[in-house]
């Protein structure tokens, strides 16, 4: 070991041709995003999601103009929205951990990445709209 | 020699564990949970329809299959909750110990059914 580099050089961090060879290998330096936005939907589900599912209890096999009362008021159409979007949210990072375990194909983990975002997205855009829909026309 | 292959480790290379099991049921709760979305958003919108779609959920969800449905998922939550906790007190450190670990998923599993028990007591008396 003669030849001494300087450090920025020779941390497999901060050198390209170190992570061109660990590709495949090691990390790949993406996913913190997902994973924290995992953890922040989790947070937010634990008040969210006892909050609806209490309401539930007592809505879910309820008439549908009590229903609709419930759901035209503030503050259960907040909570009703907040809690689709941060539960479908949390279910897209989910289930793609589970895909990625799963399913070893390049083309077939993207068609499978596509539909559960698309089907998250779709069901999410329902929700929204139904719930604005009996808010706004109380 | 067959290499085994994760994560189908079960039955054969790994022996049962009430850890495993319960991150598998993780899991599977969460999927289960996923999957209840749809009846979820199916319901807001007949809510919000009214009329004929509204009568057709109705009659799915207070059929025997939609009862059996809502006390699945019932279950699912309660436990992806209890167990999601667990998770997140090891994402800040906490509770790693082999003894600490088994400690909490017996807490999440009796958590789990002091929950469904109480919840569905309310359905059925109120």
């Amino acid at each position: 070991m003669a030849q001494t580099r300087p450090l920025s050089n020779a941390t497999a961090l901060r050198d390209e041709s170190v992570l061109r060879r660990v590709r495949h290998l090691g990390s790949a330096r993406a996913g913190l995003q997902e994973w924290r936005l995992q953890r922040r939907t989790a947070l937010a589900l634990i008040p969210l999601g006892l909050y609806f599912v209490a309401s539930m209890l007592r809505f879910a096999t309820s008439d549908q103009m009590t229903a609709a009362a419930w759901l035209a008021s503030p503050v259960p159409a907040l909570l009703t929205i907040l809690f689709v979007l941060a539960a479908l949210a949390h279910a897209v990072v989910g289930l793609r951990s589970v895909l990625v375990d799963y399913v070893h194909t390049p083309a077939a983990l993207v068609a499978a990445s596509l539909l559960v975002r698309g089907a998250a997205v779709l069901l999410a855009a329902a929700s929204v709209l139904a719930v604005l829909k009996l808010f706004l026309g109380r | 020699m067959e290499r085994p292959l994760s994560p189908f480790m079960f039955p054969k290379w790994y022996r049962f564990q009430l850890t495993s099991l319960l991150s598998i049921l993780h899991r599977l709760t969460g999927i289960a949970l996923a999957l209840g979305s749809i009846l979820l958003a199916w319901w807001l919108v007949a809510v919000a329809a009214g009329g004929q779609v509204f009568a057709a959920t109705h009659a799915f969800i207070t059929s025997p299959i939609g009862v059996l449905l809502l006390f699945g998922w019932s279950v699912a939550f309660f436990y992806h909750l209890c167990s999601g906790i667990r998770h997140l007190a090891w994402d800040a450190g906490y509770g790693f110990e082999i003894r600490n670990a088994y400690r909490s998923g017996y807490a999440v599993l009796a958590a789990t059914v002091v929950l469904t028990v109480l919840a569905w007591l309310y359905v059925l008396l109120a």
